[in-house]
């Protein structure tokens, strides 16, 4: 945290010193509690403020395994990290620079965890260092020891205390008290805060509007009081009207935008919120959000309806995307247009459920037996999360193809402004080509150049086919004989051929000319491997990032650019095998799978730098990874 | 009249199968001028619609041009055809932009209610024809020959069956007396929706006659029921009555006999002045159509649950018929 | 879309007013062995496509994977032959979205009880107006006589050469007991009139009908049900003017048991009972909700669907 150095030691003591303003780009704020004690709440709302104020921010949830875990266990951890910036900010950064936390359990977890900046500010509950539990008393010192280690501004803050002059029960108050020291710090408007409170609480009571603002005041007075320093994060102007939300909201309201009418699912961490958002709005737009019995019936109905001509999405994780499988081959197969999301988590198997990985791509892409060419994408931003559905909807119909769109648990839980989009009803047209058939169409009149073909729907009179998984002929006929394997198969196939014609180069982020190193990248990990670019340019090094969208077909012109770099490096969150481990050689290591995909279609050495931590990857450890492949010799 | 707060009412009731009609126009609308756009436009405008289409995400990755090109735009642009298509377009818009006009409609005075019903619907038929028209037209098979007739307003008795099925739903505002059962049963075909909003002087239970075993029929005076209109797969007649009238709902899902789809909520007295054409005879026909309708047969005893008889014991039927008989000065089997 | 190609089908007809005939259903010559029992069930399907005068391009059959699931590749309908077991989904997302058309389900034994079976359960309970047909002949055939949870116990077959382990898995008291099932009905491929009539009740039935169809396979079970065959005592019909009566077989099946169907109790009792097998309408509610219904939408049109998406989007507005 280059940026805010210095801060700790530029911050006053708690005596009558005026407050110290400190100025900086960026800061990176926590807020944890147990389970339940609304930290969430605290830190959405002082998101949504700060970006209504014209800050760039990117908030990412700490959330516990459990529903209810244990009180004060570090494995109960739960609240919200958000990175404040003066200007747009595309990840959620390194470490953490202020924390509220609402018992040093909480803390001490994010200590452990290497979540905290060394310098950094820490406002603690202090209602546990007199409890009447001697427990809790040595818990306590045992952790104020262990925080000990390091430099960290511990600020004892009597919440506590505090709420109770004010309502009953402190454990529903405290982070609004929170809410309001953060207000006060970071001086956020306090009418916007009230605002968003009544947001936030549309569905409560008046009184418990009253109840919350009157503990936001009190925390910001107490702050006021007994906090002796300012952090100014100046806001920059909004030239554009921006909305902000999650990855999840926005893939729900890109399907609304593109026309979908249709969401069949299965309840699955972390892509359930997006059927969340949709049952809760999806009937006033004419859709329907189906609960189906399994993943396997979820992808079954959504290729029912896509088959009787409506637009039909299917949404899951890597465990469900697994039992998928046979019908998405299905799909395929009887080129049925269909809309797949995965937003991915960490496996094998159950693997880590709440937590960001992309470890799903070769599955995605490889995962059907039989030959069983699709498409996949993979947005970016929270913002391409919203306009990949309708270019998905658009591919899948144009193509008769399975399109699969690859987002994470980062994108999923992420909130960061973006701009607000301007829609288009084109976007919600009835699919295309349902002109009635005529005695002469097919079901698969594939164009041989192309392999393309109009789509027939029941109730066109004229088109009475039956459609088959088994390999079959342009009208449908089973395939007895050879030849029309071979011939469906590449018809089937071409069409990824004929996708990638009309797709264009992707672009170098740096320098379009070569240099030392390329660092190819997908989905969320975006943001920070560019801030990692910038860093190290910054301090004259020859590096670039490439970041694909496009990852069946991969997007054209991908070879040469490789070629033009000394060495490339695919930087990802999934396993490979660290070259210099026990024995990994050069022949058996495993590598990424975005390496792996790069080196089979480009043949350029490209290596690979992953890791698999359970959560984003930080810019601090992509700048490592680089200077090591850099000036190093570089690892295979 | 069309002021009556009971249209509000009744359009709300209606609001699904209104909906269903007007996004059937609405997206052979956007099919049908998409593809006068298609045949019309440069490549440049065809890339750029498909650069709108693709979407932001696309931007900068999909080269729009090109992506344009993979599908010609289908059927033929041969100029006949293409005029022909523009004035189906303009039809479809015209109807589009009709709003809820094109669900109301008022018997005038001087006007029969058959002959408003079917001008109403007459304009609804002209947007079924131009979207065959249209589709014809995509499609590559327009035979000016044969589909030439097909942007005329089209009376109900010429509409087929899948045009009978999509038939919009129409509110119709009258005088009691200008209320001829006889003139509606025409309509009772497909899922033909027509919901009577009946003011001033009124027999007592004029929908009676409309009653078939698969043609939902209600009065209501309130609205209480109206709910259950847009949700029937089939013909219904419904009337918003004044006070005093009878209310009854007749829902062929109620089971196979009379009795068991029939229920009647307050049953009127036939009045004994002539309603202008409508003779004290008729008007008694009437109740007494309906109340034979409700008899239960007596071999089927009362029970609770499934197969109640509508209208409870069979001594109240029996009294309230002999009574409205009484009532009418006629003697029973009249 | 469906508007249009409900009215184009009237002018693809040229106006014409001709009744369909069995033959306006014929698909591809069917390949089934000969003295199979889906070739009797393919013309019980025709004559009953017929009779209700169903427009082909409005009604679609779905099948899972066997030798009854080529079944949509036999007629002149729409068709969509999928995957082992997934037939109900499929036939789930069509109806929910197209409630229009006509959709009727064929699945085997293997397919519809063993690996379909959460499918069928659930598809039961949503009560999804569907016909499904289990064309039930005790064995896996299409895969060579492989055992199949409706195999009598002690049946050699390929998996199990020294006799089947289990019990045989009885379909109809599985459908009877889950919540919301509305119509369970059992015919049989040797008794055409009773096949018929009872598809048809099926097919009249608003709601997900469930009719098993014993079967015979020529090839691997051509035994199973022969004693039956030969001696009409064995069966019993289930009568009822809310089932089905067929009157020209009753001088051959004399025992008729009156069965109100509504009854549920006693539907399982005869499902349940072993001393003859019961053909007839064991259970039909038609008061039962529908999912399709339930979750009904009001349709809205582009223009709407975005006015009201900038009013979320204000939601989230900055």
């Amino acid at each position: 945290m280059t940026i805010s150095a210095g801060t700790t030691s530029a911050v006053a003591p708690q005596t009558g010193a005026p407050p110290a303003h400190l100025r900086v780009r960026e800061h990176t704020i926590e807020i944890v509690s147990d389970s339940g004690e609304g930290a969430q709440k605290c830190g959405q709302i002082f998101a949504a403020v700060s970006a209504k104020m014209g800050n760039g921010i990117w908030t990412v949830e700490i959330i516990p395994a459990e529903v209810q875990p244990p009180p004060r266990v570090p494995e109960g951890a739960s609240g919200n990290r958000i990175r404040v910036g003066a200007g747009p900010v595309t990840n959620w950064g390194d470490q953490t620079d202020l924390v509220v936390a609402f018992n040093e359990q909480a803390l001490l977890a994010r200590h452990r965890v290497g979540a905290l900046a060394p310098d950094a500010i820490l406002l603690i509950e202090e209602m546990w260092a007199t409890s009447q539990d001697p427990a809790i008393v040595a818990a306590w010192e045992a952790a104020m020891e262990e925080l000990s280690t390091r430099e960290y501004r511990i600020i004892p803050v009597p919440m506590q205390e505090q709420c109770l002059t004010l309502v009953e029960n402190p454990r529903k108050g405290k982070n609004m008290f929170a809410l309001g020291m953060l207000a006060y710090i970071y001086d956020r408007d306090m009418e916007r805060i009230r605002d968003q409170i009544a947001t936030a609480f549309r569905k409560k009571s008046e009184a418990v509007y009253d109840s919350n603002v009157s503990l936001v005041n009190l925390g910001y007075q107490w702050a006021q009081e007994h906090i002796g320093f300012r952090i100014d994060v100046p806001p920059a102007p909004i030239d554009t009207p921006l909305v902000v939300m999650n990855g999840n909201e926005a893939i729900g309201m890109g399907a609304i935008a593109a026309g979908f009418e249709l969401c069949a699912m299965y309840p699955i961490t972390p892509a359930t919120s997006v059927s969340h958002y949709l049952s809760e709005v999806f009937e006033r737009f004419g859709g329907v959000v189906h609960q189906a019995e399994d993943e396997i019936a979820a992808a079954g109905v959504a290729i029912g309806a896509s088959y009787a001509g409506k637009v039909a999405l299917t949404i899951t994780s890597g465990p469900g995307l697994a039992l998928k499988t046979e019908f998405l081959g299905l799909a395929i197969m009887t080129e049925t247009p269909l809309v797949v999301v995965d937003v991915q988590r960490g496996g094998p198997s159950t693997g880590l459920p709440t937590k960001v990985e992309q470890s799903d791509l070769l599955a995605a892409l490889f995962g059907q037996p039989g030959d069983a060419p699709h498409v996949i994408v993979a947005p970016a931003t929270i913002e391409e999360c919203f306009h990949v559905m309708i270019t998905a909807r658009r591919i899948a119909e144009t193509f008769r193809a399975v399109v699969m769109v690859l987002t994470d648990a980062n994108l999923a839980t992420g909130v960061a402004p973006y701009p607000r989009p301007t829609l288009d009803s084109q976007w919600q047209a009835a699919p295309i080509d349902l002109a009635p058939v005529g005695d002469s169409d097919l079901p698969y009149a594939w164009e041989e150049e192309t392999g393309l073909s109009r789509r027939i729907v029941p109730g066109q009179p004229g088109g009475m086919f039956t459609l088959t998984g088994l390999s079959h002929d342009e009208r449908s006929k089973v395939a007895y004989s050879s030849g029309i394997h071979q011939h469906s198969s590449a018809m089937r196939s071409r069409k990824l051929a004929v996708l990638q014609s009309v797709l264009t180069p992707p672009v170098v982020y740096g320098d379009e000319e070569g240099g030392d190193l390329l660092v190819v990248g997908w989905g969320s990990t975006k943001g920070a491997i560019e801030e990692a670019v910038d860093r190290v340019r910054a301090d004259g090094l020859k590096v670039s990032s490439l970041h694909l969208r496009f990852l069946s077909p991969l997007e054209p012109g991908i070879k040469a650019i490789l070629q033009r770099f000394t060495k490339v490096v695919a930087v990802e969150i999934n396993y490979s095998d660290d070259p210099d481990a026990p024995y990994i050689t050069e022949e058996n290591r495993r590598r990424g799978q975005m390496a792996m995909l790069l080196r089979s279609s480009t043949l350029v050495d490209v290596d690979s730098w992953t890791r698999v931590p359970g959560e984003p990857l930080r810019p601090g450890s992509i700048v490592t990874a680089i200077r090591e492949r850099v000036l190093s010799g570089g690892a295979a | 009249m069309l002021s009556d707060p009971r249209v509000a009412v009744a359009l709300d009731a209606l609001a699904q199968p209104i909906a269903e009609f007007r996004a059937a126009v609405e997206g052979a609308l956007t099919q049908a001028s998409g593809f006068l756009d298609a045949h019309h436009a440069s490549p440049a405008i065809r890339a750029s619609r498909a650069a709108f289409e693709l979407g932001e995400f696309a931007t900068g990755r999909i080269d729009a041009g090109r992506f344009a090109t993979l599908f010609p735009p289908l059927g033929s642009g041969d100029p006949a055809s293409l005029a022909m298509l523009d004035r189906a377009v303009q039809t479809l818009e015209a109807v589009n932009g009709e709003a809820s006009d094109l669900f109301v409609t008022e018997v005038t005075e001087g006007r029969k209610l058959g002959a408003t019903i079917d001008a109403a619907l007459a304009r609804a038929g002209q947007a079924f024809g131009a979207i065959v028209l249209a589709e014809l037209i995509r499609a590559g098979r327009y035979d000016a020959a044969t589909h030439d007739r097909l942007l005329d307003p089209a009376e109900f008795r010429t509409w087929n069956r899948a045009e009978r099925r999509f038939a919009p739903p129409l509110v119709i505002v009258l005088r009691g007396a200008d209320l001829h059962s006889g003139a509606l049963t025409d309509f009772a075909d497909g899922r033909a929706k027509l919901v009577l909003v009946v003011s001033g002087p009124c027999a007592p239970a004029p929908l009676a006659r409309c009653i078939t075993p698969g043609t939902f029929v209600m009065q209501t005076v309130d609205g209480a029921g109206l709910d259950q209109v847009a949700s029937f797969d089939g013909p219904a007649i419904v009337a918003m009555v004044p006070e005093g009238c009878t209310t009854f709902t007749h829902d062929p899902r109620g089971g196979a006999e009379g009795w068991q789809r029939l229920s009647i909520g307050t049953n009127a007295v036939a009045p004994k002045a002539p309603i202008d054409g409508i003779s004290v005879w008729q008007m008694a026909e009437d109740v007494r159509l309906l109340t034979d309708l409700a008899r239960t047969p007596f071999s089927v005893p009362a029970r609770d649950g499934t197969g109640t008889p509508a209208i409870g014991a069979e001594d109240a039927v029996d009294r309230v018929t002999q009574w409205l008989l009484g009532q009418t000065g006629l003697q029973d089997g009249a | 879309m469906s508007l249009s190609c409900e009215l184009l089908h009237v002018i693809q007809r040229k106006g014409s007013d001709e009744p369909y005939g069995m033959d306006s259903y014929e698909g591809a010559r069917a390949r089934w062995c000969a003295g199979c029992g889906d070739h009797g069930i393919l013309t019980a399907v025709q004559r009953l496509l017929a009779a209700e005068q169903l427009v082909p391009e409005q009604t679609v059959f779905v099948s899972g994977i066997g030798c009854s699931s080529r079944f949509p590749h036999y007629l002149k309908t729409y068709g969509f032959h999928g995957i082992h077991g997934r037939a109900l989904p499929v036939s789930t997302g069509i109806k929910l979205h197209r409630p229009e058309l006509s959709v009727f389900t064929v699945m085997g034994d293997g397919d519809c009880t063993s690996i379909g079976a959460a499918h069928w359960i659930h598809a039961l309970r949503y009560n999804v107006d569907l016909t499904v047909m289990m064309l039930d002949n005790a064995i896996y055939g299409l895969t060579k006589k492989q055992t199949s949870p409706t195999t009598p116990q002690g049946t050699v077959s390929n998996t199990q050469p020294r006799g089947s382990y289990l019990p045989a898995m009885n379909p109809l008291s599985v459908s009877l007991g889950v919540t919301n099932a509305s119509f369970v009905a059992q015919t049989a491929e040797w008794v055409p009139a009773h096949l018929y009539a009872t598809l048809r009740a099926a097919y009249q039935h608003k709601g997900t009908s469930f009719v098993r169809i014993l079967q015979r396979c020529p090839v691997f079970t051509p035994e199973i049900f022969a004693s039956a065959v030969r001696d009409p005592s064995q069966i019993a019909l289930l009568v009822h003017d809310d089932g089905v009566i067929v009157p020209e077989i009753e001088k051959i099946y004399k025992t008729q048991i009156h069965h109100d169907p509504r009854d549920l109790a006693a539907a399982r009792h005869y499902a349940e009972s072993d001393d003859r097998i019961h053909l007839g309408v064991f259970f039909r509610d038609p008061s039962r909700p529908r999912y399709e219904e339930t979750r009904r939408t009001t349709p809205r049109t582009p223009t709407e669907r975005n006015t009201r998406l900038e009013e979320e989007f204000d939601k989230y507005a900055v």
